[in-house]
């Protein structure tokens, strides 16, 4: 028993890895552009299709693929931003509609190509490790690991470079960020690609570890989207937290009580944070 | 942006007017329907039916149509996308029973489409026959008011069934415990109804395990499950969760698979980590090509008609109200000598045994019995096929 | 004044005798009776809820399961589907508007009650069936003078039935927007915080949109499952939501009666767009963001002019 809960608190983390890279793509578009881009979910779609082409179809080595489709999908977000969400600014509900529709569109486009015949990339990296009694997928621990390298990379990033600066002085306040010669429209921009980046990644490595199909996207931006919420909106590492807490919670969730209720677990722990805190576990105060 | 908005009035109204007024009505032509989820989570059957279903229109129709009572007739094919969606569904069938005035109507093979047609289908008994390979369909076929209603895939249980054939070799290699990881839905409880009364007459240990559809990390569910040890593991029905089940059990230590619906695809991904992979598969079509003349036809036509690669761990779902089908359908009509009088196609369906990519007949509760294949991949990748053929 | 556009409906059958299309306007109706109810609480008083497709799919097991197993009528077992929605959404809209939740995190926790509820709905085998719904085998009975007791069946009476059903709930929920209250709904639309300061009890007013939204929620539940005859947990999942939120926002969100006509155009998309399913999933996106950007107030707000100040 032991064995099982220590098993699904590791691959929580991982899980919870994944579900956070979303979380902090929205967490960022919300604080910079005022809207839940849901999206997200279809560019980490369209990060593991393109990742899974350019290696099994083209036969480019994955490690060089992975950047290839992530700059991809960040120029693919940058241009619907440009030309769909740049009229959105800060209207959550037109905004959410859009990406709706949006969603819609990338779905057909990549049915229309691929159809949805599940499609597996080769095993990169195969086998396990066994710590213990536990067993941890090889590919899964080098997704985490790679998955904290980029998380930490944009803590850093905001905090400690001038550009992340610049986005959190706007996300405080817009007005006097602009008066302060920050170029919002830039700034925008820029978040719409690294968020879109970042959903890219989320998918590269996905297609590692699983099958892919179309609708690989809509889970992982419902559960992106409690994390940063049960986070709070606007906190980096606790995206980071919880995307965890979401994915510890369906994974010890479904040892001790029927699997069948397995994305329940994260909601209810949704709900409780937001009644207790309903700015969120981490948000600033 | 007025001009824009202008533009965009005017092309949904023009859409709709071009789309209400457009019936074409041609003369001699046998129309004939399809009720399938084409796109979506679920479509894997839906999908292969309509591939096959095209091909045989086109084929037919190019031929030169056929004949019966000394006309010629060529088939007008109406396949709308469910979705998946019931709601959808009945009004796609309304459509084409009140409207095209379809008398043939192939699909469902989805059990929630089905229940969500059913009454409305029921009320047209008699004007019409649904040929669905939808597994809940079995529970109808035979009771009054339902002579519209057959069943267009082999039936699990029964003495005769695929289901109870596989069952009954697990018993006899002396396998103790069986866990099933069944997706919760419509078709999932279903299938865990036929299976666990299967089990538990051959006094084999069956233990139920759900998932949520859309579910792509098995690992707690898989840990849970290895902890019982059972021997074999019963994975869910569709390649989309199949091809992960197997990937996360095998690194967790559980190596035998025994399905009843799914392709080969997981197994030989995975060949160098599972034991043993037994799977229904109605025709293994990579050795059917090199061995059966009618089916290298086939692969070669439909590459041609495509211009895809063939799918052959999909191909085997054309044994359900696919290819055959149709052309079954045109030889029943010749030899009931006509095209509207549904009760006398019906029974000459059920009169003789098709001979094409399979050997089709319908027993006398209209439901297909077929031939099959039981095909086993061991460790390494090498494949045993069983041919079983219909009693 | 403007109830005068609906008499011509009521004389559709006579002219038209497609069933086909008398079907798709009965969806129209019912599923319009579903996204007028929902602009109450989003259009008017400014809430995304996401809960609406639950209160929908709620009443519908409600009033089935208390046919069954308590052997009431129809209408009986429809108020009491109506009542117990009424007493969830009593019960979630306290807490959500307690905890004073606003906008996206009241989205995010009503969708999280939603998904919950159907988790429960369908897990609960031995009560509802699970994944596998119910057939209906019961229908709903009127009582016509000089035939007695008769069920209601056929396109035709349903025809009717869900007409009368969308004109009162659109006189109903006229009614309260025209109302004192809908002036306060409408002042916590345009500033809550404000609203408050000016002693208008925003808690006690978002309730009770919330709940007479969800009542008319309830209300297309029962109806919708009788006519198709059958539900299953579905009627609660977040596309259900989502596409409530896309036909109140195509109609246009200002006027009561308008989410109809949003109903009206993605009930009778599909079967009037005759592609391939790809295709028609392409067009539904570029449709609904093309609305968004070029036609934010709904094609109703695009041909009448706006009368109000916001």
């Amino acid at each position: 028993m032991l064995q099982l809960v220590v098993g699904q608190l590791l691959n929580g983390v991982i899980v919870g890895t994944l579900y956070a890279i979303i979380a902090l793509g929205v967490t960022l578009t919300f604080g910079i552009t005022g809207i839940v881009n849901f999206a997200l979910g279809v560019f980490m779609m369209l990060g593991a299709y393109v990742t899974w082409y350019l290696t099994d179809g083209i036969g480019i080595a994955y490690p060089l693929a992975v950047p290839l489709a992530v700059a991809c999908i960040a120029l693919i977000g940058l241009a619907v931003d440009q030309s769909l969400f740049r009229f959105t600014r800060n209207n959550l509900i037109n905004g959410l509609i859009v990406s709706i529709g949006l969603i819609s569109v990338i779905v057909a486009i990549v049915l229309m190509i691929w159809t949805t015949t599940p499609q597996n990339m080769h095993y990169v990296l195969p086998g396990v490790l066994r710590l213990g009694g536990v067993v941890v997928p090889k590919m899964k621990a080098v997704v985490f690991v790679v998955l904290l390298l980029v998380i930490l990379f944009t803590y850093g990033a905001l905090t400690r470079t001038w550009a992340g600066r610049a986005a959190y002085a706007y996300a405080q306040n817009a007005e006097a960020a602009a008066l302060m010669g920050i170029r919002t429209g830039v700034l925008q921009a820029g978040v719409a690609a690294y968020s879109a980046a970042l959903a890219g990644l989320g998918g590269a490595l996905y297609a590692s570890l699983y099958s892919i199909t179309p609708e690989i996207g809509s889970s992982y931006i419902l559960k992106g989207v409690e994390a940063a919420i049960l986070a709070g909106i606007g906190s980096v590492m606790g995206s980071f937290a919880g995307g965890i807490i979401i994915g510890v919670a369906e994974g010890v969730g479904s040892i001790f009580l029927p699997s069948a209720y397995n994305d329940a677990y994260g909601l209810v722990f949704l709900v409780l944070i937001l009644l207790l805190r309903p700015a969120g576990l981490f948000a600033p105060r | 942006m007025k001009l824009a908005t202008a533009i965009i009035e005017s092309a949904m109204v023009s859409i709709v007017s071009v789309a209400w007024f457009a019936t074409a009505h041609a003369q001699d032509v046998v129309k004939i329907g399809e009720i399938e989820a084409q796109t979506g989570p679920l479509n894997t059957y839906g999908w292969m039916s309509s591939q096959g279903m095209r091909m045989a229109v086109d084929e037919i129709n190019k031929a030169g149509g056929f004949q019966v009572g000394g006309k010629t007739y060529k088939l007008d094919l109406i396949n709308p996308d469910t979705q998946g969606n019931p709601q959808q569904a009945l009004i796609q069938l309304k459509k084409m029973l009140e409207e095209d005035k379809v008398k043939y109507v192939f699909g469902p093979f989805l059990t929630n489409i089905f229940k969500g047609i059913e009454g409305y289908a029921k009320q047209h008994n008699g004007q019409f026959l649904l040929m669905g390979g939808a597994t809940q369909i079995h529970y109808e076929l035979g009771k009054p008011g339902n002579d519209y209603l057959m069943r267009t895939w082999n039936w699990d249980a029964g003495p005769s069934g695929f289901g109870t054939l596989m069952v009954e070799d697990l018993r006899k290699k002396g396998v103790k415990k069986v866990a099933m990881l069944m997706q919760n839905d419509a078709f999932g409880h279903v299938a865990a109804d036929i299976y666990r009364e299967a089990f538990k007459n051959a006094g084999i240990a069956f233990e139920e395990n759900w998932f949520e559809p859309g579910t792509k990390d098995y690992s707690a569910v898989l840990a849970k499950i290895g902890a019982g040890k059972p021997d074999y593991l019963f994975p869910g029905y569709t390649d989309a969760v199949l091809y992960d089940i197997v990937q996360q059990a095998t690194q967790l230590g559980l190596t035998k698979f025994w399905l009843v619906r799914g392709s080969l695809g997981p197994a030989l991904k995975n060949k160098d980590y599972i034991d043993d992979y037994i799977a229904y598969i109605p025709k293994y079509f990579e050795e059917a090509e090199k061995s059966e003349p009618k089916v290298a036809k086939f692969v070669a036509a439909y590459k041609a008609f495509y211009k895809k690669d063939f799918p052959y761990d999909q191909a085997p779902l054309c044994s359900s109200s696919c290819y055959d089908h149709v052309y079954m359908l045109v030889d029943a009509m010749k030899r009931a000598g006509t095209v509207d009088d549904v009760a006398k196609v019906k029974a000459a369906l059920e009169g003789f045994t098709y001979d094409g990519l399979w050997k089709i007949r319908y027993d006398n509760t209209g439901e297909e019995i077929f031939n099959f294949d039981i095909v086993d991949v061991q460790k390494g990748g090498k494949i045993s096929v069983t041919h079983e053929q219909p009693r | 004044m403007k109830f005068l556009l609906a008499i011509p409906l009521f004389f559709v059958p006579l002219a038209v005798h497609d069933n086909v299309v008398l079907t798709i306007l009965i969806f129209t109706y019912l599923v319009g009776i579903l996204a007028v109810s929902f602009n109450l609480i989003f259009g008017f008083t400014g809430q995304l809820s996401l809960f609406h497709a639950a209160a929908f799919g709620l009443s519908a097991y409600a009033t089935y399961l208390s046919m069954v197993h308590l052997g009431v009528s129809f209408w009986v077992g429809a108020l009491i589907g109506v009542l117990f929605v009424t007493l969830i959404s009593i019960a979630i809209g306290a807490i959500c508007f307690r905890f004073k939740l606003r906008e996206l995190y009241f989205a995010i926790v009503t969708l999280a009650f939603s998904e919950l509820i159907r988790l429960v709905i369908l897990n609960w085998n031995s009560f509802t069936n699970g994944s596998l719904g119910i057939n209906f085998t019961l229908t709903p009975t009127l009582w016509v003078p000089g035939r007695g007791v008769i069920p209601v069946a056929g396109t035709i009476m349903w025809y009717y039935l869900s007409l009368a059903a969308v004109v009162a709930a659109v006189f109903a929920y006229s009614r309260i927007v025209h109302s004192w209250m809908g002036r306060c709904f409408a002042s916590i639309r345009l500033n809550d915080a404000l609203a408050d300061t000016l002693g208008i009890n925003v808690f006690r007013y978002k309730l009770v949109s919330f709940v007479a939204g969800n009542i008319g929620a309830a209300v297309a539940g029962s109806l919708y499952s009788f006519y198709i005859s059958y539900i299953d947990p579905n009627y609660f999942s977040l596309d259900q939501s989502l596409a409530i939120i896309a036909m109140a926002l195509l109609g246009g969100r200002e006027f009561v009666a308008a989410p109809i006509v949003g109903a009206l155009v993605l009930t009778a998309l599909p079967h009037v767009i005759n592609v391939n399913a790809e295709a028609r999933l392409l067009i539904y996106g570029l449709i609904l963001i093309l609305t968004i950007l070029l036609m934010p107030r709904g094609i109703v707000g695009l041909l009448v002019r706006r009368r109000h100040a916001a």
